[in-house]
């Protein structure tokens, strides 16, 4: 029953109440829609209270505003990996900075005789009720914890269910009545809001922001005087704090992202399973594919004789490509004459490594300055790059057993005998050549 | 001549070029002056190309976290800053664009400088430590695009290796043999593999980076100490404090270009000016790729290379670099109107040769 009474009765008597009086105070008395300021009496101590109350306080009610009026985009940002926990710290944070600022603004009006003979009963309501309030908020977040979550779901629809006049008490009755009198506290501030010097609160001053400084002073020489240096110290003062606020800004946000993408970079990707498993595979393939390489090398240190192919896969219009003892690439056809021809495939220009397609003319192009290479001589075609021939590389043809069959050394004539028969049956190989001394 | 006049020659020199009295916070941070006239835009590029140098600093850095200089994981490890780091793409491609605007910004900023005849006494130091600079930049430039060893990047260089080898054919005798050798020096093997790839490694993540450290310290210490160069013949009508009106307007400059190269490496591959598959990993057995060209900046020597005798070519750099190293002589009583026509029509035939070299090719060769 009391619950019925908070959670839905009140509401509805904080908001009538609040509507008819704030009306009929802003049309009889309107000069009292103020803060009722009191920095002329006391100044030094404001500044520590009221900076620290006010941002605190701002910054706490425009989350409690903005998750109450965009639910949705607030959950959406909360959806952001450590949102969360920022939005979470930047509420505790700002509660504390205005619990701060309260209670020195507390011990201001009760050390100050000055403030006290301007300070009213409602003051004193007002100030126990907000502190009352901020601490019911604080703990709730502290006990309940992520509540920027949670409320979403019950506080804001309850919320709207009041204010679109269909009230649902049931998204918020079963919350323990630490959190309940917290939503007491927010409807009573409805309530009395008209009746103090809450009532600044509709009165925002946002245009003091952008305005040029404005002082009030005695008209008279010397005070003129003071007040154009005076006006141009704040102006000036204005236009660093504006343009630091800015570069500041600009900076901090550029920091935030640049240090977001370093994290990330230096964090590196954490690949799924499957991924992973992939970039292992292809690691491990370029490993053999090297491991391949190296062993092709140590073969051309020890052996006398590399084996090329097959002499049946040898034919007369597309080369086969092999690796030759200097490691560089080399090309074997089948000659005219059904004998092999085994060159160097590296271009005697700039070392690219030449086409294996024979051409109609029976040359070999390489693709990277236009050289024709005639594959029976080596030699490349006139006004071509390349201006040596590719150098022929000795081989062998040697049958199952491993019986030289021929073999023919560069500049050498052929050695061995060759017919069409044994030649099927034989391999092709390079010979090591004989080092020069 | 006596010993003693020599040294005392010698001493009034290294006096004048690095005055001693003058090195203090004073002259050169808070009365050093800019002059201000139709040719200042030349004062931002050098600053340009060492700003554009501090980002290829960070993102090579960053990138040699990841990059593994081995033959069977390099081209892997790039391929993995590329497709998984986050934000491994644009680190990548900031620092090949970055690359590619440093090599611009330095050869206009060496154009720029030898138009306002900004070499003449005492500042010969700073051109010749600049001509070095020039040269380390593009050492950068050829070490570190063999780094990814992918098809293109591997035959490049051998074919840039090669180069050496062919002046062979030009020396008498037993020298003929010397550049095969110094070849294989620089390659650490028979042909282009590992030994290369740890030595280009090196040369481009320690060697270099000291060595251009050093010259750049001399190059701008001599900036600072002798301040700007007049640049044009007519006394300046206004100067502007160097400190902090012309260096905030530097930083400014460099504002601007940090945008533009971000927004460059978030949105265009540096890859996507290539007409051939970037990302086949090197293979020894393959043919060399179809139309294989090196980069850009190297457009100016490789076109001509392609059209001419090679010895014309070889010739032709020797004395180009022997002209650069001595221009502070050679050009010490030409005009600054022959210096800006001068640079003008090297300007012209580098911008022709990069664009067009291709098309002039074609034109000559078919």
């Amino acid at each position: 029953m009391i619950d019925v009474f908070l959670l839905i009765g009140l509401p509805y008597l904080a908001l009538v109440t609040a509507l008819v009086a704030g009306v009929w105070r802003w049309r009889n008395r309107r000069y009292s829609l103020s803060a009722r300021s009191s920095q002329f009496l006391e100044d030094r101590q404001l500044l520590w209270g009221s900076a620290p109350w006010h941002i605190g306080i701002i910054v706490v009610l425009l989350g409690h505003i903005a998750a109450a009026a965009f639910p949705q985009i607030w959950s959406a940002i909360l959806t952001v990996p450590g949102a969360v926990f920022i939005i979470e710290t930047i509420g505790v944070a700002a509660s504390l900075l205005a619990i701060a600022g309260l209670c020195t603004l507390v011990v201001r009006r009760l050390t100050s005789a000055r403030l006290q003979a301007v300070t009213t009963n409602a003051d004193l309501i007002v100030v126990a009720l907000l502190l009352a309030q901020i601490l019911l908020g604080l703990i709730t977040a502290t006990d309940y914890r992520y509540g920027s979550v949670w409320s979403t779901g019950t506080v804001v629809p309850y919320f709207w269910s009041i204010v679109t006049l269909h009230p649902e008490m049931s998204y918020v009755a079963d919350f323990p009545m630490l959190f309940k009198l917290h939503i007491v506290g927010g409807w009573l501030f409805i309530l009395v809001l008209p009746f103090t010097r809450l009532i600044h609160l509709l009165a925002v001053p946002i245009h003091y922001l952008g305005r040029a400084p404005q002082l009030v002073i005695w008209n008279n020489a010397r005070r003129r005087q003071h007040a154009v240096v005076a006006t141009i110290k704040a102006e000036s003062r204005r236009a660093f704090l504006k343009g630091t606020a800015g570069v500041a800004g600009a900076t901090g946000l550029m920091a935030l992202g640049v240090s977001e993408k370093l994290a990330n970079f230096f964090k590196g990707p954490r690949p799924d399973p499957e991924a992973e498993s992939e970039l292992l595979k292809k690691k491990l393939e370029r490993l053999q594919q090297t491991a391949q390489e190296r062993q092709l090398e140590l073969e051309r240190q020890r052996s006398n004789f590399i084996f090329v192919a097959r002499y049946g896969e040898l034919t007369e219009t597309k080369g086969k490509y092999f690796t030759d003892y200097a490691m560089a690439p080399g090309l074997a056809f089948k000659g005219k004459d059904g004998l092999p021809i085994v060159l160097s495939a590296k271009c005697t220009h700039l070392g690219c490594t030449v086409g294996s397609e024979v051409d109609g003319q029976g040359r070999v192009l390489c693709p990277c300055h236009i050289s024709y290479f005639s594959i029976a001589t080596g030699q490349p075609n006139d006004g071509a790059p390349a201006k040596l021939p590719l150098p022929p590389i000795g081989w062998a043809l040697m049958d199952e057993a491993g019986k030289e069959v021929a073999s023919r050394q560069p500049g050498q004539p052929l050695q061995g005998k060759v017919d069409a028969e044994l030649l099927k049956k034989c391999g092709l190989y390079i010979t090591k050549p004989v080092k020069s001394v | 001549m006596s010993v003693k006049e020599a040294i005392k020659n010698v001493e009034s020199y290294v006096g004048e070029r690095f005055p001693v009295e003058k090195m203090n916070y004073a002259s050169m941070v808070q009365k050093k002056e800019v002059p201000v006239h139709q040719l200042s835009w030349g004062y931002y590029i050098g600053g340009l190309a060492l700003f554009l140098f501090i980002v290829q600093i960070f993102t090579g850095l960053m990138l040699l976290f990841y990059y593994q200089p081995t033959v069977s994981d390099a081209h892997a490890s790039v391929e993995y800053i590329t497709e998984h780091v986050p934000g491994g793409a644009l680190v990548r491609n900031i620092h090949s664009w970055a690359s590619s605007m440093m090599i611009a910004a330095v050869m206009i900023h060496l154009l720029t400088t030898f138009a306002m005849k900004a070499f003449a006494r005492p500042r010969e130091i700073t051109w010749i430590t600049g001509v070095v600079l020039l040269g380390v930049t593009f050492m950068f430039g050829f070490t570190g695009y063999l780094l990814p060893w992918h098809q293109i990047a591997v035959n490049a260089t051998k074919i840039g290796l090669q180069t050496i080898e062919e002046i062979g054919q030009y020396l008498p005798g037993e020298l003929a043999t010397w550049p095969r050798a110094i070849k294989e020096t620089i390659q650490g093997e028979a042909s282009v593999g590992q030994a290369t790839l740890s030595r280009f490694f090196a040369l481009h993540v320690i060697i270099l980076p000291l060595s251009i450290a050093a010259m750049l310290g001399i190059h701008l210490l001599s900036v600072q100490l002798h301040g700007m160069s007049a640049g044009v013949d007519e006394a300046p009508k206004r100067k502007e404090k160097f400190f902090p009106t012309f260096f905030l307007k530097d930083l400014k400059v460099w504002g601007v270009a940090f945008l533009v190269l971000f927004i460059l490496g978030l949105c265009v591959p540096f890859e996507s000016f290539f007409a051939y598959p970037l990302f086949s990993p090197f293979d020894p057995k393959g043919s060399t790729p179809d139309g294989i060209k090196p980069e850009w900046y190297f457009f100016w020597v490789y076109y001509p290379l392609e059209l001419l005798p090679f010895w014309m070519i070889m010739l032709g750099q020797v004395v180009l670099g022997a002209v650069l190293v001595a221009t502070p002589w050679i050009f010490q009583n030409t005009n600054r109107r022959a210096m800006r026509l001068l640079a003008v029509a090297a300007g012209i035939y580098l911008i022709v040769m990069t664009l067009f070299g291709e098309n002039i090719y074609h034109l000559f060769k078919g």
